[in-house]
């Protein structure tokens, strides 16, 4: 478990009235995998990545990331282990509508520790819009929104990058920018969840996990005819 | 980044700024306004209710012995005993010199039994009813409603009839050097009717008044640096020689009990425009903060606590509220003076205080307006805001 960078244990999401966003999902993720979760609307992919990344907690199970058990953590200390080990990345980019790209991508410096300006132009720099640094959100189109948020992703060097349907709003050119992006951080090291529908990003990815009405129905690493339930979904014990 | 996310959020979000500080401006400008008309009545009222007559009376020691009938206190018709009247502008150095409205000095005397009140005419109680002329030589005079005729012997001209509903009904009423002269008593006089601006008496000066040793060094303090009308009187008294100052109840306690319910009526509208300016800024402030929801939750997301977020927002509505009420001290201020003009036809001090409380209302008004909302977003779930949920 010290190697893994996620591991969820039965870990299921209900809401009131009975709803099983997530159902007893047990699941391993290696330092360094990028895996891509799968599934139609509602199977659940969003919550995984929202119970992964504090945003939401689980009902039932438990959850280590980095072998840190979250599934207790308060709000606050969520906020801070997220800011600390992960970089969030959104199918709506979400970028604050007032501030400039360079600034966008400041406020998660500011929130982590630091702000330079310097650093943060690099990061624009790696996803190619230097030149529109200084433009508002309103100013750029959806691709470059979406890059903007990649850099705010990764302005901090996160060890985690979670990724809800990054391409969803995207079209063929900017995609392939957004595809060339995670193969990049891939190839740096860095463990990357992507929900998503796309099946070419899916297929970028080393591992897929399916899910179906919250449940894992197939766990299947590229290159390899079926599933691998004994290595990936082995339930992990408490470290 | 922290200032340069609440410039920016001001420079770029510039409508629901101008709103917010629309609405505490409004709010805090009623609430000044009413503060400036709740500091000023009490002088106001006071000055309008001297026509109620003289709320304290000087008279020389040993010729006060108060009379109660029913409650009221009635003066002797003719003193035995006189004051000197050049010792009266004494009161114009006293610790209270500024409360005092009109001293009106009055020499009681008798002519052939009848009684003669010396006085300066010009400062008649306004309820005094006339018929015929007020006079303006010195050998004119007035008789008082009961008296039938001026005695024979009398150098004077009747001018009118006076009825006061007080002992000057049986009084002749001449100029006040004229009495003295009849009388042969220059300079002096045997009582004067002293208006003050005082503060309607409450458990302090009971306490005092029942028992002034059971008042702690700190409450008599208090009791003798508020004009109580017992207190601007053991004033009155100390500064006259040989004089006693007695609080007339009847005039005092009736102004008090009209002070008391126009301050109480005061502070409960003052009270009720600061809520209805906190509720109007929180409608504002709240749909303001719901718009942005979605830039909590991403704060949130991208690690901020929720002292953070709390801090950000608070600090943005501190700021609206600031200007708003700086505006607002300015507005309300002079709303107060056109209330206080519309009401008692004068003019309202400019209160200094007023205008530094008003900023720092506003900024109160809005950060408590502001909080609830905020507390509120930051209980949302973060992951359904930032799915659109």
């Amino acid at each position: 478990m010290n190697n893994s960078a996620v591991v969820l244990e039965n870990a299921g999401r209900a809401y009131p009235g009975g709803v099983h966003a997530l159902d007893s999902v047990s699941l391993r993720i290696e330092t360094g995998e990028w895996v891509a979760l799968m599934g139609p609307s509602g199977s659940g992919k969003t919550t995984l990545l929202n119970l992964v990344d504090g945003l939401d907690h689980p009902t039932s199970g438990r959850i280590w990331v980095l072998g840190r058990d979250t599934t207790e953590f308060r709000a606050d200390d969520a906020a801070t282990f997220r800011r600390e080990t992960m970089g969030l990345i959104f199918q709506q980019f979400h970028l604050i509508p007032y501030l400039t790209a360079v600034e966008n991508v400041m406020l998660a410096q500011y929130y982590h520790s630091l702000v330079d300006k310097g650093e943060a132009m690099r990061a624009l720099e790696a996803v190619q819009l230097t030149e529109r640094a200084h433009h508002l959100p309103s100013q750029l189109s959806g691709g470059e929104q979406q890059r903007v948020c990649i850099a705010r992703a990764l302005i901090n060097d996160p060890k985690i990058i979670l990724a809800d349907e990054p391409t969803a709003n995207l079209d063929e050119v900017n995609e392939a920018k957004v595809f060339e992006v995670f193969r990049t951080l891939h190839q740096q090291g860095k463990t990357i969840l992507i929900a998503t529908h796309d099946p070419t990003l899916g297929g970028l990815a080393q591992r897929k996990i399916m899910l179906r009405h919250g449940r894992l129905v197939e766990d299947r690493y590229s290159g390899s005819s079926g599933p691998r339930p004994a290595r990936s979904l082995g339930v992990a014990t408490t470290s | 980044m922290f200032f340069r996310l609440l410039l920016e959020s001001f420079a770029r979000r510039r409508s629901r700024k101008v709103l917010a500080v629309l609405a505490v401006w409004l709010g805090v400008s009623l609430v000044i306004g009413l503060l400036t008309l709740s500091l000023d009545v009490g002088d106001k009222m006071n000055r309008e209710l001297r026509s109620f007559g003289a709320n304290i009376k000087l008279e020389p020691a040993g010729a006060a012995l108060p009379v109660r009938v029913g409650g009221y206190e009635l003066a002797a018709a003719v003193n035995t005993g006189y004051l000197n009247e050049s010792k009266l502008p004494a009161l114009k150095t006293i610790f209270w010199a500024n409360n005092i409205l009109d001293v009106s000095p009055r020499l009681w005397t008798k002519l052939d039994g009848v009684p003669l009140l010396g006085m300066d005419l010009h400062r008649r109680p306004a309820y005094w009813k006339l018929t015929g002329a007020w006079p303006t030589a010195p050998d004119e005079c007035l008789l008082g409603a009961t008296v039938k005729a001026l005695p024979a012997n009398v150098p004077l001209r009747v001018t009118g009839t006076v009825t006061t509903g007080g002992t000057e009904d049986g009084a002749i009423i001449a100029a006040l050097p004229t009495v003295q002269k009849l009388a042969d008593l220059p300079g002096q006089i045997s009582e004067a009717d002293i208006s003050a601006l005082i503060t309607p008496e409450n458990k302090l000066a009971d306490k005092y008044h029942l028992d002034p040793k059971s008042l702690t060094p700190a409450e008599y303090e208090r009791w003798a640096c508020t004009p109580y009308p017992g207190t601007v009187a053991a004033d009155i008294q100390d500064a006259v020689p040989g004089s006693v100052a007695r609080v007339v109840r009847r005039v005092s306690e009736s102004q008090g009990v009209v002070l008391t319910r126009i301050g109480g009526l005061l502070t409960l509208l003052d009270l009720l425009a600061a809520v209805a300016c906190t509720l109007s800024v929180m409608g504002v402030l709240t749909s303001a903060v719901l718009e942005r929801r979605t830039e909590v939750a991403l704060l949130r997301a991208i690690g901020a606590q929720q002292g953070n977020v709390l801090h950000l927002f608070v600090s943005e509505a501190g700021l609206l509220g600031f200007i708003g009420g700086a505006m607002a001290g300015v507005t309300g201020l002079l709303l107060g003076r056109w209330l206080l003009h519309a009401v008692f036809g004068s003019q309202a001090e400019t209160h200094v205080v007023l205008l530094l409380l008003a900023p720092l209302l506003g900024l109160l008004v809005a950060v408590v307006a502001s909080a609830l909302p905020i507390l509120h977003t930051l209980r949302q779930e973060t992951a359904q805001v930032l799915h659109g949920n």
